[in-house]
């Protein structure tokens, strides 16, 4: 096991790994049936979702239960614009945009709140934007929803639909994840990090804990945004009950399941929210909530770092059957002392680098 | 008789050991004292005895092996730990507090006779029965920890830096009222202290912890009288 | 005037459902310091719980009672088994615990009794009587008073008895309660227990009324989360308050104010949440809603 994450941690080796993934993921919609690029597809909206979910709360900790709700105005703007035969590009840009403003609005007032009524101004986002995706019926459709064709394959490519939409999710998701991937490793994800730890700390280092929360919930809606844009590409069709209360749990269950704070997880988180119900369903449409909450909790209890952490948990339970001593003293209620935060530690460092405007 | 004993006693916080091998005894009614630079592990032998952190050893009260019980457990044996940084309950009045320490026991008039005697301890609170604990001053947080924790009426008094932060006069009058009430009660009493002439004013014999360990026990006057204990903590 | 005084009348009947949801969250909140996202869920479940009674026969308060004490286990056991070992950790955590309860206890609500909307029989008769010229439902009056009556009681419960005063000290400071011999897990339980069973309360008063299905109170819940921010996470008097009012002038709104309606007056609490945030940026009430250091 050792000798190989060694091989893994060389560059050369990565960057081939790299090139490879790009090789098979450039020609899967070729060789794929149909139905199997409509599923990816599906994972790759979704995990972009969750991606920007996983900004605000895996890595910064504020709870977000309405990232549905910028999905869906991501969804809504796509269709108004494609249906006013707006450039494509513009279309996208205005998802994100739109998406990010209201996300800012919120957040502006949300984060002055602070800890947990976050979550709580959240939880309205999807209530109350169902009832209003219904009433704005000049631009959404109303109940009957909106559809919107923009998606389909160009003739010159030769490509077929399924092919087309591929390609177009896949260069938006593949773009949000290595976005991603520099915004959490950067200096922000850094502040990111302490916020999450300890606010005082952070303060503390001159990292204002409002403004970290406000950009971190603007980028998710952005996120949110640009996934929405993605979702009509998939569907083509949009209604209020894409930004369903039920399914912005359900996003949320599909980040931590996946794993929070952690950039794979978010894909995994994806293919959650595509798989799980097709399996609950086929079953019995009655188990679909039952069974999210089940794994939910299971997820929680048992592997709180998501299905991304599995094989490391695995590997730590099999470090500890091979016979490890572990201590001899009997379990106990000992409360904790509030552990060190990592970020205290690296304090100076990160102060250094922070202060910059 | 012996009623509380620690032998070889061991604790951690996660994979940190803070105290590695800490023995002493408390006898009946007696008065004892832990002392130590910050970081010794006096805090955690209290914390040991009273059940709020990993433990290795054995502790014995009354006989009895203690080692692994809940804290609300211990409390119902009879110990009472006032810990470091004021024992008090901040939303609730100052009677509730008194209240709250009571709530083992049982018999109104008891307890009514005892609220009036803590008041009557700290003639301080007695004007303030009805604020919340938090707008107390730091002096008067305390004396209402001591008295929540003789509410319980307990056999043994765990005692964490009652002096921590508190002017000197203020300081002095918590402690004038704690001899007070170690004389009329008979409580037995485990005493960490920074300051240890305070610590002396109250204890019969101490220990001396050093990095987790026992290094040196003695009764008062002895330890008064060695040198490198006079250097250490009494500014002498 | 006649419209008026109804309209008033019918946002209190709501406005106190809201109130009691919103008490559990506080209740929760100041035993444990977690916001309880499943108190709406729980409640649906309670309610399904008299629906299943009542199927067998067993006439409507005797329902409502078994519902009552089935949901303070409920409560209990899920303070237990799935919440006790958040709760000391990070918050967020257990806020996802609390949604992870909430899609638990909705699944079960569907898996066992479908989505489909279920009658449920009033406690109160379906009549009407007049008050300053409107026409006033008894039900209305009379869930009202209950959810008031309620309140009194866990007043009372609070600050007159010994298990209110254990309760308290715990929500203040577990630890330290501790120190006196107070069980606080098992006190916990209560605290949740007493928590559900309000809950359960508000379940089966407005069934009747929207008719049983799983996410029934999901929007009840969001008008409580509402009312606690308003009214203040440690302030029952206040979140009570907030709830009245809220219930109140969403009717107000709905019926004056035609360009929200009654579909929209759900944004009416959030968007004077907002309006008050941008406005005064301290907070509420001048003092930091929701501390955590």
């Amino acid at each position: 096991m050792g000798t190989v994450s060694s091989a893994l941690g060389r560059r050369s080796v990565r960057i081939a790994l790299a090139v490879l993934a790009a090789v098979v993921l450039l020609a899967a919609p070729l060789l794929l049936p149909a139905f199997a690029n409509q599923t990816l597809v599906r994972i790759g909206v979704y995990a972009v979702a969750v991606l920007g979910l996983n900004i605000v709360m895996g890595y910064t900790g504020q709870v977000n239960l309405g990232q549905i709700f910028f999905v869906g105005l991501g969804a809504y703007v796509t269709a108004y614009g494609v249906n006013q035969g707006w450039n494509i590009v513009v279309v996208f840009i205005a998802a994100c945009v739109s998406a990010g403003v209201v996300g800012l609005l919120v957040a502006l007032a949300a984060a002055r709140l602070g800890g947990l009524a976050i979550a709580m101004v959240t939880i309205a986002l999807p209530i109350v934007g169902v009832p209003l995706a219904k009433r704005l019926d000049e631009f959404t459709g109303g109940s009957q929803g909106i559809s919107a064709r923009f998606s389909d394959a160009p003739e010159w490519s030769g490509l077929y639909n399924d092919q087309w939409q591929f390609y177009i999710v896949l260069v938006v998701t593949a773009a949000a994840f290595l976005l991603a991937r520099s915004l959490v490793r950067g200096k922000y994800g850094r502040a990111f990090a302490v916020v999450k730890e300890n606010e005082a700390v952070a303060a503390s280092m001159g990292i204002s804990p409002y403004r970290t929360k406000v950009l971190a919930f603007t980028i998710a809606s952005i996120f949110g945004g640009a996934s929405g844009f993605l979702y009509l590409a998939a569907v083509q069709y949009t209604s209020p009950e894409t930004l369903s209360f039920g399914h912005s749990i359900s996003l949320l269950a599909a980040m931590v399941i996946g794993g929070a704070g952690s950039i794979a997880g978010s894909l995994l988180g994806g293919a959650y929210y595509i798989f799980v119900p097709q399996i609950t369903n086929a079953i019995d449409p009655n188990l679909t909530t039952l069974s999210q909450g089940a794994i939910l909790l299971a997820v929680l209890f048992l592997l709180p770092g998501g299905l991304v952490s599995l094989p490391r948990a695995l590997r730590r339970l099999g470090r500890r059957r091979s016979g490890r001593p572990t201590s001899g003293n009997p379990p106990k209620t000992a409360p904790a002392p509030h552990p060190v935060p990592e970020a205290a530690l690296e304090g100076p460092d990160n102060k250094e680098r922070q202060d910059r405007p | 008789m012996t009623l509380l004993e620690l032998v070889d006693v061991t604790a951690s916080y996660g994979p940190v050991q803070v105290i590695d091998g800490v023995s002493l005894s408390v006898p009946e009614g007696g008065s004892v004292g832990i002392l130590g630079a910050n970081g010794a592990g006096k805090t955690t032998t209290l914390r040991a005895i009273s059940g709020t952190v990993r433990t290795g050893g054995r502790i014995t009260f009354e006989g009895r092996d203690i080692r692994g019980l809940r804290p609300d457990q211990v409390a119902a044996l009879g110990i009472a730990h006032v810990p470091e940084g004021r024992g008090t309950l901040g939303q609730l009045s100052v009677r509730e507090n008194l209240m709250v320490g009571a709530y083992l026991r049982k018999g109104r008039k008891a307890i009514a006779d005892d609220v009036d005697y803590c008041l009557e301890l700290f003639p301080q609170l007695r004007d303030r029965v009805g604020s919340r604990a938090a707008a107390l001053s730091g002096g008067e947080q305390q004396m209402l920890a001591v008295g929540r924790a003789f509410m319980a009426k307990p056999k043994l008094l765990l005692l964490d830096e009652a002096s921590l932060g508190l002017a000197p006069s203020t300081a002095k009058t918590v402690y004038d009222a704690i001899r007070r009430l170690r004389r009329e009660s008979g409580i037995a009493m485990l005493v960490v202290e920074q300051n240890a002439n305070l610590a002396f004013s109250l204890v019969d014999t101490a220990t001396v912890l050093e990095t987790g360990r026992n290094v040196l026990t003695g009764t008062s006057a002895e330890l008064k009288g060695m040198d490198e204990i006079r250097r250490a903590y009494l500014g002498g | 005037m006649g419209t008026f005084i109804q309209l008033v009348v019918d946002g209190l009947s709501t406005g106190s459902i809201y109130a009691a949801l919103a008490l559990a969250i506080v209740l929760v909140n100041q035993a444990t310091g977690l916001i309880n996202f499943a108190q709406g869920g729980m409640a649906v479940l309670s309610a399904y719980i008299a629906y299943a009674f009542l199927g067998l026969g067993v006439p409507l308060p005797l329902a409502i009672l078994v519902a009552v004490v089935a949901s303070f286990l409920l409560g209990a056991l899920a303070e237990r088994f799935l919440v006790r070992r958040f709760e000391r950790g990070d918050p967020d955590t257990a806020v996802v615990v609390t949604i992870g309860l909430l899609t638990l206890v909705t699944g079960i609500s569907a898996l066992l009794w479908g989505y489909n909307n279920l009658g449920f029989p009033s406690l109160f008769p379906l009549t009407s009587v007049e008050i300053l010229g409107a026409v006033v439902s008894v039900r209305s009056l009379a869930t009202t008073v209950t959810i008031v009556l309620i309140m009194v009681v866990l007043q009372l419960l609070f600050l007159r008895t010994k298990l209110g005063l254990a309760l308290r000290a715990v929500a203040d400071n577990p630890g330290s309660a501790a120190f006196s011999g107070l069980p606080v897990g098992r006190l916990l339980m209560v605290g949740w227990g007493l928590a559900a069973t309000l809950g359960a309360i508000a379940g089966v008063l407005v069934a009747p009324q929207l008719t049983l299905t799983p996410g029934m109170l999901d929007t009840a819940l969001v008008y409580a989360l509402a009312a606690v921010i308003l009214g203040g996470l440690s302030s029952p008097i206040g979140c009570v308050v907030a709830a009245s009012a809220i219930g109140v002038l969403e009717n107000l709104v709905a019926v004056y104010v035609p360009l929200i309606g009654h579909d929209l007056k759900i944004a009416v609490p959030f968007v004077l949440i907002f309006v008050i945030l941008i406005l005064r940026p301290q907070g509420l009430f001048g003092r930091k809603v929701v501390v955590r250091v």
